[in-house]
């Protein structure tokens, strides 16, 4: 199911952004946004690496599916095609928004004793960066005039390991939230590309392009 | 593909974006039902084991999916299926395994004993942790910065392959008083270092230790006792100045200033000053450079480029009996010493003058005169005064045994030169 919808993603077209003359409105804060997600994307592939590496065979091979178990709370990027695109703008920066808010949080309660330092390291420092990202996100939400999400009472994510979970789910756990994070920051890619379209003048050209993802 | 979930797809074809408070609660995930976490079990979960020793471990399979038996259930260690002789089947729904002779962890993080169903896919999985307990650690060693601080350095035991995570804890305290107080800065300086960065005693010994932890056991090194002002460092000196002295083709100067951080404390530094021919990997080293601020180097090649560094021994602070620890060297400076004017041996007189810019005999020279030096005098700092009088001597009587040669009477130049050296000097 997974790998349906990342086909159907795939094919979607990506539009190089124009400038505008006069007020930039937040065009280039969409820009910056968009940039931010494939400098995480590549930040991730070297961190998830490492990490998988460290988590040890099976979980570092190619086309390792273990059950989603733990995994439930991780908020989901795959979506139907029709419904990601008649997301309304603030819906689809909110979904963003408060996906990548849980899973900051999920990654900064990843406390993996046994880790070695230069892994907290590039953790801590992969954390920062999608800070950075959600930062963004705010001020793109705030240039379109968009409330930041608030968490409702009682629902604010502060994940800590399951203390049910042995190691191995544990290590299941993280498997599934470093391919959650992946995931989204594909997608938020496409959403911010749609975005940056919709910001445009009709008259902009549009290329297809095709891009090639692989897991 | 793991069963018994309907994929999302399912869920949300064609309905309409559902408002925010819904959409917050499906993204904080709705509970499911069948979440397959008890869909089998591994006994044991997560062990700890020593090396070579043996392992009896089940796969219990539960109802869900329904009639699921141990028929077809397979054992896979790290991402490897085990032979089929190490697995029996103990009862209709579990699957036992043997291991024996175990081998260290593959990674620290634990192997990784997977349950799989006849289809491949994973029921459980449980982390095994194959090590050593850890060994003493040894080789402590602890330098201050400036009296300001403490770094600590040591070796682990075993080469600290114990393939289990081994926790190290730096701790310390005062020789007769005071609790243990735990180091909390590590791999400061490697892997194995640690770094106290304030609240430090002087005048009194500090203890300090390493103990070193893991699943199977703990370790504790030896005390190292010592006093801060003993392995006080500094900084190297700053401000190294490498310039030529006039137009000798053999000499270079170099200055520097102290370093300003010990400033205030009393102390004879020691300073050692190493240099380097620009493509050479072979240092020079001057030694015995004490409390000056300025060196000549001498018996260099003319025009060549040197690089010159420059470091920094707190020796004997606020008394200490002991030398300090020596500083980093300071950054690479670099001169070069004036070409040499004389013409080369090629072009000139046809026979081989004595004394001339090869190094050979110059150096055999300078040789000769430190040795006698040695003999004749105990202040370094004035030698180079006295060598630059007696170039200028030789090259005086450089040029009156020149001619001496050319007329052919060597042996008198040679008496003439030795009469005149005491008198000069």
């Amino acid at each position: 199911m997974l790998a349906c919808l990342c086909t159907v993603l795939w094919h979607l077209p990506a539009v190089p952004a124009l400038n505008r003359t006069g007020d930039p409105g937040p065009g280039p804060s969409i820009q910056k946004t968009y940039d931010l997600t494939r400098y995480l994307e590549h930040q991730l592939r070297s961190l998830a690496g490492t990490y998988l590496n460290y988590l040890g065979p099976p979980f570092n091979e190619p086309d390792f599916n273990p059950p989603r178990l733990g995994a439930e709370t991780l908020p989901r990027a795959t979506v139907n095609l029709d419904v990601w695109q008649n997301l309304s703008d603030k819906l689809r920066l909110t979904q963003n928004y408060e996906a990548y808010s849980h899973l900051l949080c999920y990654l900064r309660g990843l406390n993996r004793q046994a880790a070695t330092a230069e892994l907290r390291r590039s953790l801590a420092h992969f954390c920062t960066s999608l800070q950075g990202l959600l930062g963004s996100i705010a001020g793109v939400m705030a240039a379109l005039g968009y409330p930041l999400p608030q968490p409702l009472p009682g629902t604010e994510p502060t994940w800590s390991p399951d203390p049910a979970h042995s190691d191995f789910l544990q290590k299941m756990d993280d498997f599934w939230l470093l391919k959650e994070l992946q995931t989204w920051l594909w997608r938020s890619a496409k959403d911010f590309n749609r975005l940056k379209k919709k910001m445009q003048p009709p008259a902009a050209a549009v290329t297809l392009r095709l891009e090639a993802h692989g897991f | 593909m793991p069963a018994g979930r309907p994929g999302p797809a399912a869920q949300s074809a064609r309905r309409p974006p559902p408002p925010l408070p819904l959409l917050l609660l499906c993204v904080l995930g709705a509970p499911r039902a069948g979440s397959g976490a008890d869909t089998a079990v591994i006994s044991p979960q997560d062990p700890t084991l020593l090396i070579g020793s043996s392992l009896q471990a089940t796969c219990s399979v539960h109802g869900d999916p329904p009639g699921a038996t141990a028929e077809g259930l397979y054992w896979t260690l790290n991402g490897r299926r085990l032979p089929r002789e190490l697995s029996r089947v103990l009862n209709a729904s579990t699957l036992a395994l043997a291991l024996a002779n175990l081998n260290g962890s593959r990674q620290q993080s634990g192997d990784n004993l997977v349950c799989h169903a006849r289809d491949g896919s994973i029921l459980a999985g449980s982390c095994l942790y194959v090590g050593l307990p850890p060994e003493k650690p040894f080789n402590i060693s602890c330098w201050s910065k400036n009296m300001k601080d403490l770094t600590c350095r040591w070796t682990p035991g075993a080469q600290g392959e114990t393939f289990l995570h081994t926790n190290y804890s730096l701790k310390y305290k005062l020789r007769w008083y005071g609790q243990d107080n735990t180091c909390e800065e590590y791999h400061t300086v490697g892997p194995h270092s640690c770094h106290i960065p304030k609240d430090l005693a002087l005048f009194t010994p500090y203890e300090i230790w390493v103990e070193a932890t893991n699943r199977l056991g703990s370790a504790r090194s030896d005390v190292l006792t010592l006093d801060i002002l003993d392995v006080v460092t500094t900084d190297p000196p700053p401000d190294v100045h490498v310039s030529r002295v006039g137009g000798l083709e053999d000499q270079l100067s170099v200055r520097w200033v102290s370093p300003p951080a010990l400033k205030d404390f009393l102390f004879q530094a020691k300073y050692q000053i190493r240099y380097r021919v620009e493509d050479s990997v072979d240092w020079k080293v001057v030694d015995d450079v004490s409390n000056q601020t300025s060196c000549r180097l001498a018996g260099l090649k003319p025009g060549t480029v040197y690089f010159v560094q420059v470091r920094c021994n707190p020796f004997g602070i606020y008394g200490s009996k002991k030398a300090g620890i020596w500083s980093e060297w300071s950054h690479p400076t670099a001169a070069s010493t004036p070409r040499s004017e004389r013409p080369g041996p090629g072009g000139g007189a046809c026979e081989p003058r004595g004394g001339e810019p090869s190094s050979g005999p110059v150096r055999r020279e300078l040789k000769q005169f430190l040795g006698w030096l040695k003999k004749h005098a105990y202040c370094s700092n004035l030698s180079f005064r006295l060598y630059d009088q007696w170039r200028a001597w030789m090259q005086k009587s450089h040029k009156t045994r020149n001619q001496h040669r050319t007329s052919g009477s060597c042996p008198r130049a040679d008496a003439a030169r030795r009469e005149v050296l005491p008198d000069k000097l």
